[in-house]
């Protein structure tokens, strides 16, 4: 196996690793960009929508099959949580989303524990198993998948937020909350929603990581971890700039643990973030 | 507590008072009592208050959040673990471990002191996992095995058999740190927080270099985590990543903060007293089944404080006396 | 005379009957407490829970009157003590090192245990049996494998279960074997382990061993457990073809390296697991017939000739009081752990703790009287056994069946293993 063809084998692995990362960061940026809220409960939000895929599968509904109604269920969770939990912790100062969306986390891992057990638990018989096999390079086909699954979701939440109405409302708050609620845009409405779709987003991520991950109560954590990353590289709010870091990252993922080594790989990933942030701090295609 | 900004300095005296009060029941208590359940426990808090008052005085009192402040408490905590194991004395790990803390906030938080709100607090996620992974990596620096101190005893190895040496170790440490508190709240470096936190632009336009003061901060705070971090290797005699630098440490400490109040004086007391109280309690009466029953009902409290009583504990209590005294309210809204 | 006698008879029948409290002939001995510290929260509650169950298990049958062949059950208590009955109390050490560390003092001092056994995590192990050093009392450890756990110089700390180290040397023990008897030759190997504590001690000794042995370590990966791709890992492994693979990791990323291996078809002679992730009852369900071949290292099975007739018999106990689930290596080694315990108390016919250290100094239990395919229970200077000894495992037909030590396997190794299927 020459050394282009592991190259190249590379460059597909981190294609590939950053669409994952995209496809949890994704409904993270919505987030943030609207409501300015670091929900640091959204690796939570991914496992416990993991795990209702999870049950579907048990079911009788693949992950495929139960990815949309994983996405309305965390949908309706992600209103819920805020209109109970969150619309309070905004009325605070600053810090109050931090560690509120920390007591979240907290919260949820140890619902995961009781309900679930720290097992961990795989979808029996996923589909996509396979290997595509192309040029001499191998992926896996769940990951293709993921993958795909990734661009669609960017290219729906791009869209939603420039070409409709609810889109352009965020936007406007994202933007500056003060004017959007004097042009008369229900402020609380739209970030109940913006969370809600955020949630939704990461309930998408969740079916679709089953097809290769097991679940268990931490299990979002490191996908949090570097979609937090991911995020800041590429610019809160900027949906756009979620994709593009994130490749980013896969790319500096797996270069980096080739070339450098499998244990300091994350290394620079974030060191990357440092100087990004430093040269440019809004983000790589952030507004603020 | 952000958005409200004392014009007046606190007056020193009650706290001193209530200082004083705390280091003699604590002496009382190492001197008398003999349970040593009851003596870990003391000393569990008062290293909690110290850790989450170094953090307090960043992202508290300067406004930046940190999520990595475990590596300050590692620097310590692996100071005293390599210094011992080359066979020199612990007591060197205090200025040793402050220096290496101290330089580490320097260079990290020069570029980043800089940077407002979230890209902060993910820089800092960003450094503490830089370190972890390097400490990981290097032999010299034990990587995941970890340091284990051997048994020693007396003030040179500072180590000792009772618990009660230690209980006066940690007072010391918590007083110190305390007094510095309260020089922060009355001298200009506090002032000049105060300020930069109720109105960035007003403070840069009267000259307040924001960058240097913060850096200040930074520097002293992690100087106080890695003192605590030495003791805490002296009485656990186990350092290894997990333990001291990894995320978890770094998240347990930013509670401790929150919990109590952030940016108060009597925050991070109180915050340890809940988190030692909740984690130790919880643990013992529904811990058996290891169903993680605790840590759902330490989350829903952190969520309930959180919702109902966004200042914290201290801070709402504080907001209280203030607005009943009709104090002068400075700041934005 | 008919009343006088009927007097006595009436004396003599209350005298018996309406006995006095205090003036009861043989009082019961007081239980002998024995301090056990385990994760039962946290993040190995699961394992502790467990553990729990293994080590009651142990306490019910020393203290009763069934007897099994198996040191100090069925003896109703320990004979040498009056019959007094071992009581556990246990400590949670929430799989944190001060917490053990408090948990171990609070046993010693509180509940006043005259030896203490856990921890199960090697460095809760470290740090709670300081405490008991410190104190001067005995600490058993059956279930923690670092290495350098006997390497302390610790007096007081004794170790039933085979290290980290032990496990390697099997590996090459019976690659001996294999190239004596099937003329199978092994030359480069590579050493995949996460960096944590466990995968670092696994690894760490492997590579040692390769050295000391000869053998070629073509590479050696070291990765983050919680990492969600190994694309580089897996190239790395690949540029080396190995002949064998060693592999230390949890159950995640040992699906995610095991898809690798077989999407970019490396394929070895042999993939060496050391337990964890690879005896994770998901992995071989996750797997499926990709799983086929693989071999683990083990402490104990259930499928192996054994040597002792209780094995399925303490297993059945044991899935009684724990929801069917069957004994695996850990809580057969704290089952075992305990009945050495007893042994070694029951021999000192004292719970001084220095005559309890010397009679655990003594221990010299044979390895058909443990559930363990271990040749004795013996503590060198170190307080290591040094008559442990692992199985090795192969996964055929969806089953992991013992082929190592060949004196208990119940199935031939296959060499090499199946090609993947694609």
């Amino acid at each position: 196996m020459d050394a282009l063809t592991t190259f190249a084998q590379l460059l597909a692995g981190g294609v590939l690793t950053g669409l994952v990362f995209a496809l949890v960061a994704v409904g993270l940026t919505l987030i943030y960009g609207v409501m300015d809220v670091v929900n640091f409960a959204h690796g939570e939000f991914l496992m416990l929508a993991m795990y209702a895929t999870l049950g579907l599968a048990l079911l009788g509904l693949g992950p495929l099959l139960g990815l949309p109604l994983v996405v309305v269920a965390m949908f309706l969770f992600g209103i819920i949580v805020y209109r109970v939990f969150v619309r309070r912790l905004l009325a605070g100062p600053p810090e109050a989303t931090v560690f509120g969306t920390f007591g979240l986390l907290v919260l949820l891992q140890g619902f995961a524990q009781s309900a679930f057990s720290s097992d961990f638990l795989s979808v029996p018989n996923p589909p996509f198993s396979g290997t595509i096999r192309f040029g001499g390079l191998a992926v896996a086909q769940a990951n293709v998948v993921e993958g795909c699954g990734a661009l669609i979701l960017t290219a729906l939440l791009f869209a939603f937020v420039e070409y409709t109405e609810t889109g352009r409302a965020m936007r406007a708050v994202a933007e500056d909350r003060i004017a959007a609620t004097l042009m008369g845009i229900d402020v609380q409405r739209v970030n109940g929603l913006a969370f809600g779709i955020g949630a939704g987003c990461v309930g998408a991520a969740g079916a679709l990581l089953m097809l290769s991950y097991p679940v268990y109560p931490t299990a979002g954590v490191p996908f949090a971890l570097t979609a937090f990353v991911v995020v800041a590289l590429g610019g809160f709010g900027s949906i756009s700039g979620a994709l593009v870091g994130a490749l980013l990252v896969g790319l500096l993922e797996v270069f980096g643990g080739f070339y450098l080594s499998p244990e300091l790989k994350m290394v620079p990933v974030y060191l990357a973030y440092l100087a990004i942030v430093l040269l440019r701090p809004q983000g790589l295609l952030g507004r603020r | 507590m952000s958005d409200v900004v004392r014009a007046e300095t606190i007056s020193a005296r009650p706290h001193l008072f209530a200082l004083a009060a705390i280091v003699v029941v604590g002496l009382l208590a190492a001197a008398v009592l003999h349970d040593a359940v009851v003596l870990d426990l003391a000393f569990t808090l008062l290293l909690y208050a110290v850790l989450g008052q170094s953090w307090n005085w960043i992202s508290g009192y300067a406004g930046n959040i940190s999520f990595g402040h475990a590596i300050f408490f590692g620097c310590g905590a692996y100071a005293s673990a390599l210094l011992v194991t080359h066979g020199l004395s612990p007591w060197l790990a205090f200025p040793a471990g402050a220096a290496a803390a101290a330089v580490l906030a320097l260079v990290t938080g020069f570029p980043t002191l800089a940077l407002r709100g979230h890209y902060f607090s993910i820089a800092t996620i960003a450094v503490a996992a830089i370190v972890e992974a390097l400490v990981r990596t290097q032999d010299w620096l034990g990587r995941a095995n970890g340091f284990e101190l051997p048994i020693a005893s007396g003030w040179g190895a500072l180590q000792f058999g009772g618990k009660g040496p230690y209980i006066v170790l940690a007072l010391a440490l918590f007083t110190a740190v305390q007094l510095a508190t309260i020089g922060l709240e009355r001298s200009r470096l506090g002032y000049y927080l105060r300020a930069l936190r109720a109105n960035h632009a007003a403070a840069a336009a009267v000259g307040i270099n924001e960058r240097n003061w913060k850096l200040l901060a930074f520097a002293c705070s992690a100087v106080m985590a890695s003192c605590a971090g030495v003791l805490y290797a002296q009485y656990t005699l186990f350092v290894d990543p997990p333990s001291t630098i990894a995320l978890p440490i770094s998240i347990d400490i930013a509670l401790v903060g929150v919990v109590g109040g952030i940016g108060t004086l009597w925050g991070p007391a109180v915050g340890a007293l809940v988190y030692v109280a909740l984690a130790k309690g919880v643990a013992l009466q529904i811990g058996g089944s290891g169903k993680g029953y605790d840590l759902l009902i330490y989350g829903a409290i952190i969520c309930l404080i959180a919702a109902l009583r966004p200042y914290g504990i201290v801070g709402t209590i504080v907001d209280g006396l203030r607005r009943r005294r009709g104090a002068v309210e400075v700041g934005a809204a | 005379m008919p009343g006088r006698r009927l007097a006595l008879a009436l004396a003599l029948v209350l005298t018996v009957t309406v006995v006095p409290p205090g003036a009861a002939p043989a009082a019961d001995p007081p239980d002998i407490i024995i301090g056990s510290v385990i994760p039962l929260t946290g993040a190995l509650a699961q394992s502790g829970a467990g553990l729990r169950v293994a080590q009651l298990l142990a306490q019910d049958l020393v203290n009763g009157h069934v007897s099994y062949p198996l040191p100090m059950v069925g003896k109703s208590g320990l004979p040498h003590l009056g019959h007094a009955r071992i009581k556990l109390v246990f400590a949670d050490s929430q799989g944190k090192p001060d917490q053990a560390r408090a948990a171990a003092e609070q046993l010693i001092t509180q509940e006043h245990a005259v030896a203490l056994i856990g921890c199960y995590s090697s460095s809760t192990t470290a740090t709670a049996s300081q405490v008991a050093e410190r104190y001067g009392i005995p600490f058993l450890n059956p279930d923690s494998s670092a290495p350098g756990l006997t390497a302390r110089g610790l007096k007081w700390f004794f170790r039933t279960t085979p290290s980290d180290a032990t496990f390697a040397e099997n590996f090459y023990q019976f690659f001996a074997d294999l190239k004596r008897t099937k003329k199978v030759s092994v030359k480069k190997i590579a050493i995949v382990g996460e960096d944590g504590l466990f995968g670092t001690g696994a690894s760490d000794a492997e590579e040692q061993l390769a050295k000391k042995y000869g053998y070629d370590v073509v590479s050696r990966i070291a990765y983050t457990a919680t990492t969600t791709e190994v694309n580089a890992e897996v190239q790395k492994v690949k540029a080396a073809a190995p002949d064998v693979i060693m592999m230390a990791s949890y159950l995640p990323d040992s699906l995610l390296f095991m898809r690798g291996f077989k999407d970019q078809s490396v394929q070895p002679k042999a993939i060496m697991a050391q337990d964890a992730g690879f005896i994770d009852p998901n992995f071989i369900r996750t797997e499926g017939k990709d799983a086929e071949g693989i071999f683990t290292r083990e402490v104990f099975s259930l499928d192996i000739k054994y040597r002792n007739q209780s094995v399925p018999l303490i297993n059945q106990l044991f899935q009684q009081r724990f929801a069917d689930k069957p004994l695996d290596g850990n809580t057969a080694r704290d089952f075992m752990g305990v009945l050495v315990l007893a042994d070694a108390i029951d021999r000192a016919g004292s719970t001084k703790p220095d005559a309890i250290r010397t009679a655990l100094q003594k221990t010299n239990i044979p390895g058909n009287l443990t559930l363990m395919p271990w040749k004795s229970i013996h503590f060198d200077a170190t307080g290591q056994n040094v008559g442990g000894v692992g199985i090795i495992e192969q996964i055929q037909d969806g089953k992991y069946e013992t082929v190592w030590p060949f004196d208990v396997a119940v199935r031939e190794p296959i060499w090499p293993m199946p090609v993947w299927t694609h």
